[in-house]
C-alpha cells in the first residue's frame, strides 16, 4: 500500500487540513441570530392574514441558513455534503406539499369528510385519570 | 420463518372453511399468521436482504475498496436488526400482532398492546436499514479505486447506490411514524385517534411515505444484481448503460411522489388521487427502460445457460407480468374495483418475491464461488431453479384470477367458487417450498464439500473478479486499480469467453 | 498488509496523542470525508425524522387552526425566547469549541466546550419549569389532556386541545431527548479532549459533536415560533 511509507508526520498529499474561520464571524452570526430571534417574536404581534405561516417559517428558514452556512462550516465543505443536507429539505418537501394537498382539498369533494369527528373522553379506557 | 408462515396460511386455505371455526386455524389465529408473515417478509428479509447480505461483500470488491467505509456502524447496524427480530418474536409471545403489516390505524391503536413492541422493532429495523444505506453511499462516494469513475461503475453500484439514497431519506419518516403509534398507545397523543379528534389517513400517508419508496429499496438491488448477471452470462457490454444507471435514480426519485396510490379507497381528496394515480404512470418510464435494455443485452449475446443466468431469465419474465399488472393497479378506477383483492396479493408478490427474491437468488449463485470459494452442484441448481419457477407461477398466477373476480385479500374464509384457485395456489406453494428445500441443501453441501472455484469463475470483468476466491482480509493482494471501460469483454481470455 | 506495520498517522502538535488513521482507508482526507459524509448524511435522517412530526404539526394546525392560536397562549413566549437565545449562545460557544480544536487550543476548546453543556443544562432547567407549570394546569398531552378552571375556559368549544398538546409535548420531548444526547457527545469529547486526543491533526470527533449541537438548534429554531408564537 502507497502509504505504507509514511509514519509519524503524516502525509502530505493525504493529510486533511483543518479550514480555520475567524471568530469574529461566528461572532457576527450570533448576533444576527439574536436579532432575528427578536423579529420572530415582533412579527408574531402582527397579522398577516393567510401569510403569518409564511413570514415566520420564512424567518426561522433564514436563521437555519445562518447556522447551516456558518456555524455548521457548510460554506466551506464538499458538495456533496451540501447535497446530502438540502436533499432531506427537499423531500421533506415533497411529504409536506402532497400530504397538506390531501387534506386542503377534501371539502372539495364531501364536505362530510371535512368535519371534525367529536372529541370523546374515553380515557377509561386504562382505567386512569379518575379526577 | 415467513415462508413457513406463508405455507400454513396456504394450507389454511385449502378449504373455503364458510364456518369459520372450520379451518385449520380460529380466524384471529389467522389474522396473526399473515401479519406476521407480511411483516417478518418485508422488514426482516427482502429489506435486508440484498443490500445486507450481497451489498456488504460485493459492494467493496466491485469499488476496489477494502471495506466498506463504516466498518463499525455496519456491525451495528447487524445488531439492531438482530435486538429489532428479537423484539418481534417477542411481539408474538407476548400476544401476537394481527393489524397487517401496515399497522393501520384506528385499528391498531385499539388492539392488543403487542403493536408496541412491534413498532419498536420494525423502528430499530429501520434504522439498521438507514445505517447500511448511508455507508455505502459514504463508500461510494468515496473509497471507489483510482479510475474507477461514475460511469464505470457496475449496475449493481448504482443500483444500490439509489436503493441507499431511499433507505436514507425514506426509513426516518417510517420510525416517527411507528414512533407516533407506540405513544397513541402509551399516552394516546391522539393524531391518528379519530375518537380524540385525529386523521387516521394521515397516518396511511406518513407509513406510505415510507413504504412505497420502500417497494423500491426491495426491487431496485435486484434490478443490479440482474444487469451484473445478464451481462456476464451473455459475454456482452449492457445495452444502454447510462440509461439502466440514470433509470436507477430515476425510479428512486419518482418513487417519492407516488405513495398516495395505495390510498385511493383510504378517504383521501379526489384532487390528491388524481394526482397520484397521474404521477404512478411515470414509474413505468424508467422500469420498462430496464426490462428492453436487459432484452437488447441478451439479443446475440454469447449466453451461457449457467444456474445464475437461469435465475436472471426467470427473473426478466416474472418481472414482466409484475410490472405489467402494476399500470393496471395505477389506474385510479380499476384500482377502486382491484383494491384489497387477490389481485394486489399477487401483483406484489410477482415483484417482491418473484422478482426479489429471484433476484437475491441469482445474485447468490452468481457471488457464491466467488466468497466461500467453492462450487455447487450443476444438476440440483437447475432442478431447485425450476422448481421454483414453476411453483411460483402456479402459486402467484391464479391469484390474479381470483382477485379480478373479486375474492378479498387477508379473510381467512372464502366461497366455494374460488377454491379450485385456492388449491392451484396451494400446490405450487409447496413445489416452492420443495425447490427453496432443495437449495438449502446443496447450498450445505457445497459448503462442506463443494470443489474449489476459480478465481474468476464466470467470466465477469467487473473488479470483483480480479480479487481471490474467497477474497482475503483487505479484498485485494494488491491495491486495484481500474483502467478501461466498463463491462467491456473484449479482452477477455478464450477460455474464459467459452466457460 | 499493515500487519507489524505502523498505521499512519497525522501531524500531531507537541503534548497531544498522535491519530491513526483507520487501516482501511487510504488517506487521511479519506477517513475524514468519509465520516463527515456519513455525519451530514445521518443529520439528514435527522431532519426527516423530526419532518414527520412537523407534517402532523401542520396537518392539525390546518384542521384546528383557532385551537393551535389559543394553544400558543398558553405556552410562555419569554420562556421559549429565553431557551432560543440559550441555544443560540451555546451553538455559537460550540462553533468557538470546533475552531479551538482546530487550532489545538486545548484549554479554550475545553472551556467552549464547558459552556456549550452549561447551555444545554439550562434549556433543560427552563424546561423542567416549563413542564411542570403545564402538568400543574391539567394540561397533559394526548388523552390525559384534562385542563383546569381558566384552562378550561380558554378551549371552551374548541377540539384538538389534546392535539395540540399532543405535539408540544412530543415534538418538545423528543428535541430535548437530542438536547440531552447531544450534551452526552460533548461531556464525552470534554473527557478525552482533556487527554489530549484532539488537536489540528484530528478535530473530527469534535466537530461531529458540533454538527449533532447545530442540528439541535436548527430544529428548535423553527420549533419556538411553531409552538408558542403559532402563526
Amino acid at each position: 500500500m502507497s502509504h505504507d511509507s509514511h509514519g509519524h508526520g503524516g502525509d502530505a498529499v493525504g493529510f486533511h487540513a483543518p479550514h480555520v474561520v475567524p471568530s469574529m464571524l461566528f461572532f457576527k452570526v450570533l448576533v444576527a441570530l439574536l436579532f432575528l430571534t427578536f423579529i420572530t417574536v415582533a412579527v408574531s404581534r402582527v397579522d398577516f392574514g393567510s401569510a403569518n405561516m409564511l413570514v415566520a417559517m420564512g424567518i426561522a428558514s433564514v436563521k437555519a441558513a445562518l447556522v447551516m452556512t456558518f456555524f455548521m462550516h457548510l460554506k466551506w465543505d464538499t458538495p456533496i455534503n451540501n447535497i446530502a443536507i438540502l436533499s432531506s429539505f427537499l423531500f421533506l418537501s415533497l411529504l409536506f406539499i402532497f400530504t397538506l394537498a390531501d387534506i386542503s382539498t377534501r371539502s372539495a369533494t364531501d364536505p362530510a369528510l371535512n368535519e371534525v369527528a367529536p372529541v370523546l373522553d374515553y380515557r377509561e379506557r386504562w382505567g386512569l385519570l379518575e379526577h | 420463518m415467513g415462508g413457513v408462515f406463508a405455507l400454513m396460511i396456504r394450507l389454511h386455505l385449502w378449504n373455503p372453511n364458510t364456518n369459520p371455526t372450520d379451518g385449520l386455524f380460529e380466524p384471529d389465529t389467522y389474522n396473526q399468521i399473515f401479519t406476521l408473515h407480511g411483516a417478518f417478509m418485508v422488514f426482516m428479509f427482502i429489506i435486508p436482504a440484498i443490500p445486507g447480505a450481497l451489498g456488504n461483500l460485493v459492494l467493496p470488491l466491485q469499488l476496489g475498496a477494502k471495506d466498506v467505509a463504516l466498518p463499525r456502524l455496519n456491525l451495528s447496524s447487524f445488531y439492531l436488526w438482530l435486538i429489532g427480530t428479537i423484539l418481534a418474536v417477542g411481539a408474538i409471545v407476548w400476544g401476537g400482532v394481527d393489524t397487517g403489516w401496515t399497522f393501520y390505524t384506528p385499528y391498531s391503536i385499539y388492539n392488543d398492546r403487542s403493536v408496541i413492541l412491534m413498532g419498536a422493532a420494525v423502528f430499530l429495523i429501520g434504522f439498521s436499514s438507514i445505517f447500511t444505506g448511508l455507508n455505502f453511499i459514504v463508500t461510494v462516494h468515496k473509497l471507489r479505486a483510482p479510475g474507477l469513475t461514475w460511469f464505470r461503475l457496475p449496475l449493481f453500484i448504482w443500483a444500490i447506490y439509489a436503493t441507499s439514497v431511499l433507505q436514507v431519506l425514506a426509513t426516518p419518516v417510517l420510525g416517527i411514524t411507528l414512533l407516533l403509534l407506540v405513544f397513541e398507545h402509551v399516552y394516546g397523543i391522539g393524531i391518528f385517534d379519530p375518537q380524540l379528534g385525529g386523521d387516521p389517513v394521515l397516518f396511511q400517508h406518513m407509513f406510505w411515505f415510507y413504504s412505497h419508496p420502500a417497494v423500491y429499496i426491495m426491487i431496485l438491488p435486484a434490478m443490479g444484481v440482474i444487469s451484473d448477471v445478464i451481462t456476464v452470462h451473455s459475454r456482452k457490454p449492457l445495452f444502454g448503460y447510462k440509461m439502466i444507471a440514470f433509470s436507477s435514480i430515476s425510479i428512486a426519485v419518482i418513487s417519492f411522489l407516488v405513495w398516495g396510490h395505495h390510498m385511493f379507497t383510504s378517504g383521501q381528496s379526489e384532487f390528491a388521487m388524481f394526482a397520484f394515480s397521474f404521477l404512478t404512470f411515470f414509474v413505468g418510464v424508467p422500469t420498462a427502460i430496464k426490462v428492453f435494455s436487459w432484452v437488447a443485452t441478451i439479443w446475440q449475446g454469447s449466453i451461457i445457460l449457467s444456474n445464475p443466468m437461469l435465475y436472471a431469465l426467470a427473473f426478466l419474465i416474472i418481472f414482466t407480468i409484475g410490472g405489467l399488472t402494476g399500470i393496471f393497479l395505477a389506474i385510479l378506477n380499476l384500482d377502486i374495483h382491484l383494491h384489497d383483492t387477490y389481485f394486489v396479493v399477487a401483483h406484489f408478490h410477482y415483484v417482491m418475491m418473484g422478482s426479489t427474491a429471484v433476484g437475491l437468488f441469482a445474485g447468490v449463485h452468481h457471488w457464491w464461488p466467488k466468497f466461500l470459494g467453492k462450487t455447487y452442484s450443476r444438476f440440483w441448481s437447475r432442478v431447485a431453479c425450476a422448481l421454483i419457477f414453476i411453483g411460483f407461477n402456479v402459486t402467484f398466477f391464479p391469484q390474479f384470477i381470483m382477485g379480478a373476480q373479486g375474492m378479498p385479500r387477508r379473510y381467512a374464509s372464502y366461497m366455494e367458487e374460488y377454491q379450485p384457485y385456492h388449491q392451484l395456489s396451494t400446490i405450487g406453494a409447496f413445489v416452492l417450498g420443495l425447490g427453496i428445500l432443495i437449495m438449502v441443501g446443496y447450498f450445505l453441501h457445497s459448503l462442506f464439500a463443494g470443489k474449489p472455484a476459480a478465481r474468476n469463475q464466470w467470466g465477469g470483468v467487473t473488479l470483483e473478479w480480479q480479487s481471490p476466491s474467497p477474497p482475503p482480509l483487505e479484498n485485494f493482494d494488491e491495491d486495484p486499480v481500474w483502467v478501461g471501460e466498463v463491462y467491456d469483454y473484449s479482452h477477455l481470455k478464450a477460455e474464459e469467453m467459452s466457460r | 498488509m499493515s500487519d507489524g506495520h505502523a498505521l499512519p498517522t497525522t501531524p500531531t502538535p507537541a503534548g497531544f496523542v498522535p491519530h491513526e488513521v483507520a487501516h482501511h482507508y487510504n488517506s487521511h482526507v479519506q477517513e475524514y470525508q468519509s465520516w463527515k459524509l456519513a455525519f451530514w448524511l445521518f443529520l439528514a435522517t435527522e431532519i426527516m425524522l423530526f419532518g414527520g412530526l412537523f407534517a402532523a404539526y401542520f396537518v392539525y394546525h390546518d384542521l384546528y387552526p383557532e385551537t393551535f392560536r389559543v394553544g400558543g397562549q398558553q405556552l410562555d413566549w419569554r420562556m421559549g425566547s429565553l431557551n432560543t437565545a440559550i441555544l443560540l449562545c451555546s451553538s455559537f460557544t460550540m462553533a468557538l469549541g470546533v475552531r479551538a480544536a482546530q487550532t489545538s487550543e486545548k484549554g479554550k476548546m475545553l472551556t467552549y466546550m464547558i459552556l456549550t453543556v452549561a447551555g444545554a443544562a439550562g434549556f433543560m432547567v427552563v424546561k423542567y419549569f416549563e413542564y411542570t407549570a403545564k402538568f400543574s394546569h391539567g394540561l397533559f398531552p394526548g388523552a390525559y389532556f384534562n385542563p383546569h378552571g381558566a384552562y378550561a375556559d380558554a378551549f371552551a368549544g374548541l377540539s384538538g386541545a389534546n392535539i395540540f398538546f399532543g405535539l408540544y409535548f412530543t415534538m418538545t420531548g423528543i428535541h430535548g431527548l437530542h438536547v440531552l444526547i447531544g450534551a452526552g457527545l460533548i461531556l464525552w469529547m470534554i473527557k478525552r479532549g482533556a487527554a489530549g486526543r484532539y488537536h489540528s491533526g484530528h478535530y473530527l470527533p469534535v466537530d461531529i459533536a458540533g454538527l449533532y449541537w447545530h442540528l439541535v438548534d436548527l430544529i428548535w429554531i423553527f420549533l419556538f415560533p411553531l409552538l408558542y408564537l403559532v402563526p
